[in-house]
């Protein structure tokens, strides 16, 4: 046992001479307390006091985002990261300068549906966070000098996205699955932000911003009622605006295959994506536990495969994509060129494996235990729990998805999760998109049983 | 760079810096406060208290153990002094390569073993490759804790690799490669490429990831004598960080690695680099990216002495921040890029390195902005602290900046920050409690002495510019 074993020794010396020490007893673990206020004007305000250090996380979250932009595709980015372009208050760089003296940088981001601003701050400043994030959305000043500026930053991540194998594989994958809803472009065509105006920002702005629309969320260590007190201050007289739009997106359910040539392309980029039980819907948690059974953890079968077993790719993944009454499940990997074909292949071999036979109980309680862990590290810090209260309700999810997930995780069965592959994760309705060195995948992808008659845009 | 596997996603999107993978957010320490009483009205707080409790098995392993229990998990992280510096030449990306096949196999633990041991048990699991040690790493339940030590003592003891697996891990590591580096837009930009040509020695100056060649001609030879070589366990620092009673903790940690035995450790190269005093340029295609890049790097104070805390601020007010000097003028008013990154360490931070480091700044500009222009700018700001002291204001925002990082790293909950500093100054300093002074290090600092260290370290005279020449994008790639 004092012995370092030479490297040189076969696997087979691996026979167990020894076992790893069992566990001992899971210790409990209490998700945090919330608690919602909502002002007179319809916003809410969640707070979780949570958190070992003095910092406190004060984050506003409109339901807004590229969802409300129609075919101006990106026209919510540029009006979000106009938003740090100075208020009636403050010019940009007073806002950065401020942020900077309470510990923090404030940060704006436009999503698919929810659009943030926020700061994470020292606690002792606290209120004037709140103020700070409640200026910026409620008085910005749009400075039509600035336009240009931020246009050609944008312009610029456009060109640099453009030259990015995944990017121009999710763009081609989004297009194919959600087709003209705005989920189906996810970046501008070229020109097009140049045809944007300060009119068409102030517009977006005016349309889609307003209390009804938000919920600030506040995580950390902070004083309750002096925080509560400058939220309402700061937040209370805001005008209401519109309810947030409703677009779910409909979700392609033809089998679709795009090859996109990148010549000499060092690796492909493979993307396939199916519709699959979204949030809200009773099959949420056995669709998520067959994710990661099947590609979502680093011992899952697919990476095993085609990472540890073939060597095709470094890091193959396959997660869930929600959006508001829509998922996808969305299997990626950059792979050799030469295994192209091949490693799509042993991606289908798991999947229609896992829809003919159950997993062991053995193997799916592992992938519970690695789940749940998950869950307490999620959960164990305040911008977790705020993160997963953000999800819950763009999700109309009850308190119940929280408290209720890991009994809920554990009531899956194994045949629970071969149905899902059955019912969801079915080949003949994916969309697959290759980006990569098409002279060299030739015809080896299309000839692919699983993917005869695609259609092929 | 690195991975043996994938990154643990973290709660909140933080504003992507240009480039990717490279930059690291700076920065810093740890610490995690005794729930200190925080109201509006009280005085700033007297800064981090880690726990920390630190000694030495008889073979020499270095050990550190900082209970803390605001979540029901713990970190354990395993330290080898050993990084892709100091890789044997003619086998480059060799310190990286052999991190992947420490997770193929050892004494008791199959391929695949390891990990589905920790994941299985509700953990997740990693390691990396960075300048000075390659670190493995666990956040796992709490009272998985003996298992994990039993597991990370096992390869410890020695592998027990495959050739088929050696095939195996090349092929992953060189798709890493491809991945981060080839396959990208400014893949390896400025992490990788600008210290091959700011450096003079070799140790500091080669490929680190790996040529594909050195990579495909490892051999199972190779990997046994790196194994002998580095990892013994007296050139390791194991450490566990979280809900954990320590003595409980003690004996197992003797139980499972005290009865390693202690090796021959060879004396470490010199790393040294000559102090540079003339300015370099170098410029290289990228074919795949579509903008210029530009890259500047200065080199930097000794590692913890007094000019090197100094230096640190001077990078929160210079480069930190959309608040900094740099980003106010090449980004706010200048709009040459959307953001401008960087600072000591590009892989890392202040602390975690052992050996020359040098400042790096990089943006992606458009192509009618020459890149002296920019470089003009940014001397332009330089000069400016150069020529006189920061003011109380921005050195008290420096300050604030640094405190609000410091407790970032304690109040996280997988404490990744804080077992890499524990860890970090163990192995390098052999003095883990040093996290609790960072603090007192930066305070200590007076505005003459950043401006001292910005007249000696930060000159017109002594830096070195990589500029990334656009390339053709391929037509195909319009779609």
């Amino acid at each position: 046992m004092a012995l370092a074993l030479g490297l040189a020794a076969v696997a087979g010396a691996a026979a167990a001479s020894e076992a790893p020490p069992a566990p001992g007893a899971p210790r409990g673990f209490s998700i945090p307390a919330k608690d919602t206020v909502q002002l007179a004007n319809g916003l809410s305000v969640t707070f979780i006091d949570y958190g070992s250090v003095p910092k406190v996380t004060v984050l506003a979250v409109v339901r807004t985002g590229n969802l409300d932009e129609g075919d101006s595709t990106w026209l919510a980015d540029v009006a979000v990261e106009m938003l740090k372009e100075g208020t009636a208050a403050h010019t940009a760089s007073d806002i950065a300068r401020v942020a900077a003296d309470m510990g923090g940088t404030l940060f704006v981001g436009a999503g698919a549906e929810q659009t943030t601003v926020g700061i994470s701050v020292l606690s002792e400043h606290a209120g004037a966070a709140a103020e700070l994030v409640a200026d910026v959305l409620r008085n910005p000043r749009f400075p039509e000098a600035e336009l240009p500026r931020v246009l050609a930053n944008l312009e610029r991540s456009l060109v640099i996205a453009r030259s990015d194998p995944d990017s121009l594989a999710g763009e081609a994958l989004a297009k194919l699955v959600y087709g003209d809803h705005p989920f189906g472009r996810v970046l501008p065509a070229p020109g097009q932000l140049a045809t944007y105006d300060i009119a068409g920002v102030r517009g977006f702005y005016q349309r889609n911003f307003g209390a009804r629309r938000t919920r600030v969320y506040v995580a950390g260590r902070y004083d309750r009622a002096a925080l509560e007190r400058a939220l309402a201050r700061a937040f209370g007289d805001w005008s209401a605006g519109a309810l947030p739009s409703d677009l779910p997106p409909s979700a392609s359910e033809t089998l679709q295959l795009q090859l996109i040539d990148r010549p000499d392309s060092p690796q492909s980029s493979v993307r396939m994506a199916v519709a699959v039980p979204h949030p809200a819907h009773g099959l949420y948690f056995p669709t998520t536990l067959t994710n990661s059974l099947l590609g979502g953890a680093f011992g899952s079968r697919i990476t095993t495969n085609i990472r540890e077993d073939k060597g095709y790719s470094y890091s193959p993944d396959s997660s869930i994509s929600a959006r508001r009454g829509s998922a996808l499940w969305i299997m990626q990997a950059e792979v050799t060129v030469e295994h192209t074909a091949a490693a799509i292949s042993e991606i289908y071999r798991e999947i229609e494996r896992l829809q003919r036979e159950a997993p062991s109980a053995e193997e799916l309680d592992a992938i519970k235990r690695y789940r749940a862990g998950l869950f307490v590290i999620g959960n164990s810090s305040p911008n977790g729990v705020l993160g997963q209260l953000a999800f819950m309700d763009l999700h109309d999810l009850p308190d119940e998805f929280l408290t209720h997930w890991v009994a809920s995780m554990y009531a899956v069965t194994p045949e629970q999760i071969s149905d899902i592959a059955r019912l969801y994760i079915v080949p003949k309705q994916m969309t697959v998109v290759v980006v990569g060195d098409l002279k060299r995948i030739g015809d080896s992808v299309r000839a692919l049983p699983e993917l005869e008659g695609a259609r092929m845009p | 760079m690195t991975l043996a596997g994938r990154r643990l996603s973290s709660g909140l999107i933080v504003a992507a810096a240009i480039g990717g993978c490279a930059a690291q957010p700076l920065t810093t320490g740890a610490a995690k406060t005794q729930a200190a009483a925080i109201t509006d009205q009280s005085p700033a707080p007297a800064g981090i208290n880690i726990p920390v409790e630190y000694f030495q098995l008889g073979n020499g392993l270095k050990v550190v153990l900082s209970p803390e229990t605001s979540a029901p998990t713990v970190t354990v992280g395993i330290y080898y002094h050993i990084g892709f510096r100091i890789e044997p030449r003619g086998r480059t990306g060799f310190a990286h390569l052999f991190e992947h096949l420490m997770f193929q196999g050892s004494a008791n633990l199959g391929k695949m073993e390891f990990i589905r041991l920790v994941e299985g048990n509700g953990g997740v699991v990693n390691g990396s490759t960075r300048l000075d040690f390659t670190n493995y790493f666990q956040i796992v339940p709490a009272h998985t804790l003996e298992t994990v030590l039993w597991a990370e003592a096992d390869r410890m003891k020695g592998l027990a690799i495959t050739q088929e697996n050696l095939v195996n891990q090349q092929g992953v590591v060189k798709n890493e490669v491809r991945d981060n580096v080839l396959n990208q837009p400014y893949g390896g930009f400025p992490w990788l490429s600008m210290p091959q040509v700011a450096n003079e020695n070799w140790y500091n100056a080669h490929n680190f990831y790996g040529e594909l060649a050195d990579i495909d001609a490892a051999t199972l030879e190779d990997a046994r004598a790196f194994f002998e070589t580095y990892y013994a366990p007296n050139n390791a620092v194991l450490v566990v960080a979280g809900d954990f009673d320590p003595a409980q903790a003690r004996p197992w940690i003797e139980r499972y690695f005290a009865g390693i035995p202690a090796r021959a450790l060879p004396a470490r190269p010199d790393l040294a680099e000559p102090v540079q005093r003339r300015n370099k340029r170098h410029s290289y295609e990228d074919r795949i990216a579509p903008r210029p890049g530009l890259a500047v790097a200065w080199q930097v104070p000794e590692r913890g002495t007094p000019e090197h805390f100094a230096f640190g601020l001077l990078d929160q007010i210079l480069l930190q921040g959309e608040d900094s000097a740099l980003w106010q003028k090449l980004v706010q008013q200048r709009g040459y890029s959307g953001g401008v990154a960087g600072g000591i360490n590009l892989l890392g931070n202040l602390f975690n390195y052992d050996g020359p480091m040098l400042w790096t700044l990089y943006l992606v500009h458009d192509p009618d902005i020459a890149p002296d222009t920019i470089l003009a700018d940014v001397d332009a700001e330089i000069a400016r602290l150069r020529d006189a002291p920061p003011t109380a204001a921005e050195l008290e925002r420096a300050l604030t900046k640094i405190r609000a990082d410091l407790y970032d790293l304690a109040g996280s909950s997988t404490r990744f920050g804080l077992v890499d500093l524990l860890a970090s100054f163990a192995l390098f300093d052999d003095d883990p409690a040093r996290i609790n002074r960072i603090e007192a290090g930066f305070r200590a600092v007076t505005p003459a002495m950043i401006s001292d260290v910005a007249r000696r370290y930060l000159r017109s005279d002594n830096h070195t510019v990589l500029i990334v020449e656009p390339g053709q994008v391929p037509a195909g790639a319009r779609p």
